[in-house]
């Protein structure tokens, strides 16, 4: 059995953990430089405020009339609450897989065995503890394969009759929950293979779970088959697998100040760019392209500027320092005077693992491994930026507005919460 | 959370390096003294006179523990009707006690935004103020 467990409107809810003067209010929250909503608390969804993805400045008076709490994204506050609900889940089985900053995989086993007091008390025990002990409030979906406790943790949230615990341990609950769940809803199935299925007459999750396997492998592909055999019970995904290596990062931003400069513009791409390598490395990949942009805002009067640039590696990399070269090359193309530029970023494609790729055999890879440990190393263990590459300027003058951030309760000392005696 | 790590930056990258280093380890840990339950612990800063009786006095950090069971008598950390409060909690009469006569007991009303965050389980006083500015 597998248990998913995924807080509520994560952003929203930390926001609430310490400062108790807004657990009742609806609270909002923005992306980087307070542009788009990207979360709102229970409270703000059921007033119908704080659809995501809506900009800010289009619906800020209407926040404002509904009396809607808004915060900057406090990500330092957010990975540290994340951090401390993923501790106490995993408290509650033998192996845990954090699947994102807000839900994580448990695992007991493909043939486990109920324990002793049941599938459903022990999804309301880790409900209940991590409410306790974290103060965010989660759901929690067990299901025989992790594509059933998505499932299972969808169900909880939002088919009336689970209560924020949801277990798909039976026949009857699974066809209940299946039948009523869109197949856009199922774990990997994104808006595109959805209509083509909706084509095929498939809607539920219900209905594509009847499907012949092979058949739907011969009309999409086996990632879609194995979707079809976990909603029938078939554990498929593997675990490693759980967590894919991503085929493609990127790092990207608006400026808090608009930049016109070009030193400004090249500095803040080789900050995307080291930023992309150290992730990059992380996840054991090479890269063999690379695309750079940058944009001026599509509200300008002036008309919008974005221009991108693309480059591709003759031989696949993952150092920073021939990732950053290529931006030297890119800016004469990207920069333009006049231009209040309001957004760039780095993409990195067509990702490889490492020690896999077949190499040239005229062109010798000129990475150097060991520098880009020491890198790595180092900054992880004194702190990101502690060495970096100083074509990233020292002054970040292009840092994020975050005009509404909350204090970092439990990361900096002088915002600890102050408690009245 | 708290940490001192006694070893200095080396990289390696000049220099000789100390055969010592082998053997550095971390001293003794505050935390791990200190905090029971880490993922579950936070510490906030106190203001007020009102719990001076039981040692807490203003400018005191006090470690909040939410995973401790709350015994009667006990000093937690609450939030009452939106602000967070230390107090000693009776359950018995439902009321928060502080530990000064000037301060009397605040008994729970009907329509009262109450829920208790944590047991404080250790306070620590400052007798000279932090030499960094925090």
């Amino acid at each position: 059995m597998f248990a998913l467990c995924d807080a509520n409107s994560m952003y929203a809810s930390c926001e609430k953990v310490f400062d108790p003067s807004i657990r009742n209010k609806p609270v909002v929250v923005l992306t980087n430089n307070d542009g788009c909503i990207c979360a709102a608390c229970g409270i703000a969804k059921r007033m119908g405020v704080g659809k995501k993805f809506v900009p800010y400045f289009q619906v800020k008076k209407e926040l404002e009339a509904a009396g809607v709490v808004i915060r900057s994204s406090n990500y330092e506050l957010y990975a540290d609450l994340s951090q401390r609900m993923m501790d106490t889940c995993a408290r509650f089985a033998p192996d845990i897989n954090v699947y994102s900053i807000d839900e994580c995989f448990l695992n007991y086993g493909k043939e486990a065995t109920a324990p002793q007091e049941g599938w459903d008390n022990l999804a309301s025990t880790i409900r209940k503890t991590v409410w306790r002990e974290v103060r965010l409030p989660i759901c929690v979906g067990i299901g025989p394969t992790p594509t059933l406790a998505k499932v299972a943790n969808h169900a909880a949230k939002n088919v009336s009759g689970f209560t924020g615990v949801a277990v798909l341990d039976n026949e009857d609950t699974r066809k209940h929950v299946l039948k009523q769940l869109a197949v856009t809803d199922v774990w990997g199935i994104g808006m595109r293979l959805g209509a083509k299925l909706n084509a095929l007459g498939i809607h539920t999750a219900w209905e594509l779970a009847n499907r012949d396997p092979s058949q739907i492998r011969k009309a999409f592909s086996i990632i879609v088959e194995n979707t079809v055999r976990e909603l029938n019970g078939e554990v498929r995904h593997c675990w490693e697998t759980v967590r894919v290596a991503k085929k493609e990062i990127y790092s990207t931003r608006s400026f808090g100040n608009r930049v016109t400069d070009y030193d400004e513009l090249r500095a803040a791409l080789a900050g995307h760019a080291e930023t992309v390598s150290v992730k990059l490395r992380k996840q054991k990949s090479v890269t063999g392209s690379m695309t750079l942009f940058a944009t001026n805002s599509p509200h300008d009067n002036g008309g919008y500027v974005r221009r991108s640039f693309f480059h591709r590696f003759t031989v696949p990399t993952n150092d920073t320092r021939n990732i950053l070269n290529v931006i030297d090359s890119a800016m004469s193309q990207l920069f333009q005077s006049g231009v209040y530029y309001y957004k760039c970023g780095v993409g990195l494609m067509d990702l490889h693992e490492q020690g896999l790729f077949q190499y040239d055999l005229f062109n010798s890879s000129n990475d150097n491994p060991r520098l880009m440990a020491c890198m790595d190393n180092i900054n992880s263990r004194y702190g990101r930026s502690t060495v970096q590459m100083a074509a990233k300027g020292f002054e970040q003058r292009f840092s994020m507005k975050r005009a509404f951030l909350s204090p970092q309760y439990t990361t900096q000392w002088r915002d600890i919460p102050k408690i009245k005696c | 959370m708290l940490k001192f790590i006694p070893i200095k930056a080396s990289a390696g990258i000049v220099g000789f390096e100390s055969p010592a280093t082998e053997y550095t380890q971390l001293s003794l840990d505050l935390d791990q003294l200190l905090i029971d339950h880490p993922s579950a612990t936070y510490i906030g800063i106190a203001q007020g006179e009102s719990m001076k009786g039981d040692g807490i006095f203003s400018g005191d950090l006090l470690i909040v523990d939410r995973a401790q069971d709350i015994k009667d008598q006990d000093v937690v950390v609450a939030n009452l009707n939106g602000v967070f409060v230390c107090k000693k909690i009776d359950k018995k009469q439902r009321c928060l006690l502080s530990s000064s006569k000037r301060f009397p007991p605040y008994f729970l009303r009907e329509g009262d935004d109450f829920q208790i965050e944590g047991v404080v389980t250790r306070s620590i006083r400052l007798h000279r103020p932090f030499k960094k500015a925090i």
